[in-house]
């Protein structure tokens, strides 16, 4: 007899918003006051884990603002697992389709690179493509290699400039404002800390060929399809210097 | 020698690795080190390099009427594969239902069917990891009805069924006592001391609610009350490992260390007697 799951769908059914549910385990008039307790208690666990993983959000909204909306998602989407640091996969996309953030269309692209940054550190350790091993790869073999990106590296490129904006607003300047062109926003693990930075066309085609498994030629053809002015060394140098790639195998 | 510990928070991990006092360990929610890599789990690693770790597991749900998550258990695996803990603890209580997982550590009437299955679990869980857990008492704010055993029974039956040890949260048994009107000190007297593998201290307040029930908030000191049941239960059981709980309104470490002190304390005061 499964009492003990009937309890739990009961309980989970008052925790809902109907307490007689419960009746066969609860005298009548009783426990309403343990019930909230509960439902604050663990609303309060997912809100301060939504919070810790979308700091740019809070801090662009408010406290009162984001803990509203946080309680509201909660419901909806609670946590499919109890390692909360990974809690809020949906919080952006579910944000694109909350009317009270209508007027700051921008909010769910925030959320999105609040989102990166979490998965950047949290991802798995790899060893580092070094400038040195680069250096002792001969050209011709360099060329036709694909650098792999390390596990922690995201980027997003945006349509308006929500990347500096998130950059602004996460280094906390007042001056938030949203440039026009598009933009795209690299994050990569570095030395245990989440670098950021705002890269043009030819690195994001650049990262985006590696990512798809070309060899560093076709990803360099990339780059300069994407800008045919681009400096293909110092490009390079940054994100080796970053630590963005793995090490490859010989 | 393992004397008192500290619930390790990461705003104190440089803290927690400059600190020499003697016998001081460190404990975690494994929960919150389940991830593939990062800074999180190198802080743990470097603070485990010179100090003894507990993980203590607040999401297994081991009261749910479901087996053990094989994702969670395998996760817990890893780190305790990674961590050689010298503790690994879980809750009487559950969180999981039908997929979805509620941060909180949640209530069941302890019937002889529930005895079965948390029975079962613990048992899953101890075979995943290869190594005995204990289990700690729930802070109750429920006047269930249903039940076929007492909470001191129900646990003692887990220990001779399954071989789990027990964690004794003071202040749970405080808080729970006053919510549902029974005597904290009966309560601890009765415990099987052999059991007893590790104590936990922590802070309550009251409901904001405007309830007259008690929170385990674990956002305060611990309070009077609750030092003077662990003393009661120390004297009976002798000296465990005993750890000061902090999860919310997290004050200095040094603070944090103060209490861990007279703790420390209260089981050398112990020795003296003893010896």
């Amino acid at each position: 007899m499964p009492e003990l799951l009937d309890f739990q769908d009961a309980f989970v059914a008052a925790l809902a918003g109907s307490p007689s549910a419960l009746s066969p385990w609860l005298a009548p008039g009783e426990g309403a006051a343990g019930l909230s307790v509960y439902r604050n208690t663990i609303a309060k666990g997912c809100v301060d884990a939504l919070a810790a993983n979308f700091p740019t959000v809070l801090s662009m909204v408010g406290e009162d603002w984001f803990r509203a909306a946080a309680a509201l998602f909660a419901r909806e989407a609670p946590p499919a697992s109890a390692a909360l640091l990974d809690y809020g996969e949906a919080f952006p996309t579910w944000l694109e389709r909350f009317p009270p953030a209508d007027d700051t269309p921008y909010l769910a692209g925030i959320a999105h690179l609040d989102r990166l940054w979490t998965e950047a550190l949290f991802a798995a350790e790899a060893p580092v493509l070094t400038a040195e091993a680069l250096a002792a790869l001969p050209p011709e073999v360099l060329a036709e290699t694909n650098l792999a990106l390390h596990p922690s590296v995201r980027f997003a490129s945006f349509e308006a400039g929500l990347p500096s904006l998130w950059v602004a607003a996460r280094e906390g300047r007042e001056d938030l404002e949203l440039p026009d062109q598009p933009e795209t926003l690299l994050l990569v693990r570095d030395k245990g800390a989440v670098m950021h930075r705002v890269i043009g066309n030819a690195e994001t085609a650049f990262l985006r060929a590696c990512g798809d498994g070309l060899s560093s030629a076709e990803a360099a053809g990339r780059a300069f399809e994407a800008d045919p002015d681009v400096q293909l060394a110092p490009l390079f140098a940054a994100l080796i210097a970053r630590g963005a790639f793995m090490e490859t195998a010989r | 020698m393992i004397t008192a510990g500290l619930g390790l928070k990461s705003q104190h991990y440089a803290d927690a690795l400059g600190c020499d006092a003697e016998g001081l360990w460190f404990e975690v929610h494994p929960e919150n080190y389940m991830s593939a890599g990062g800074p999180r789990l190198a802080a743990l690693e470097a603070v485990r390099a010179r100090r003894p770790l507990s993980l203590h597991g607040v999401g297994l749900s081991l009261a749910a009427d479901a087996d053990p998550d094989p994702d969670h258990l395998a996760a817990l695996k890893r780190l305790v594969d990674r961590f050689e803990p010298f503790v690994v603890s879980e809750h009487l209580a559950w969180s999981t239902h039908r997929g979805a997982h509620q941060p909180d550590l949640l209530p069941f009437p302890r019937t002889h069917a529930a005895l079965a299955r948390i029975a079962a679990n613990i048992g899953r869980m101890q075979d995943a990891l290869g190594r005995r857990v204990l289990i700690e008492n729930p802070s109750l704010y429920l006047p269930l009805t249903g039940h076929d055993l007492d909470e001191v029974t129900f646990l003692t039956a887990l220990v001779e069924h399954t071989g789990c040890g027990l964690l004794v949260d003071v202040n749970n048994v405080f808080v729970s006592a006053s919510n549902l009107g029974y005597a904290a000190e009966a309560y601890l007297d009765a415990l099987p001391a052999e059991a007893i593998g590790e104590i936990h201290l922590a802070g309550h307040g009251a409901d904001t609610g405007g309830s007259s029930l008690l929170i385990d908030t674990h956002g305060a000191p611990v309070a009077e009350p609750v030092w003077a049941l662990y003393r009661r239960l120390i004297r009976r059981i002798g000296p465990r490992p005993t750890l000061i709980e902090r999860d919310d309104d997290i004050p200095a470490f040094a603070i944090l260390m103060a209490e861990r002190d007279r703790a420390a304390a209260e089981l050398s005061a112990l020795e003296a007697v003893h010896a």
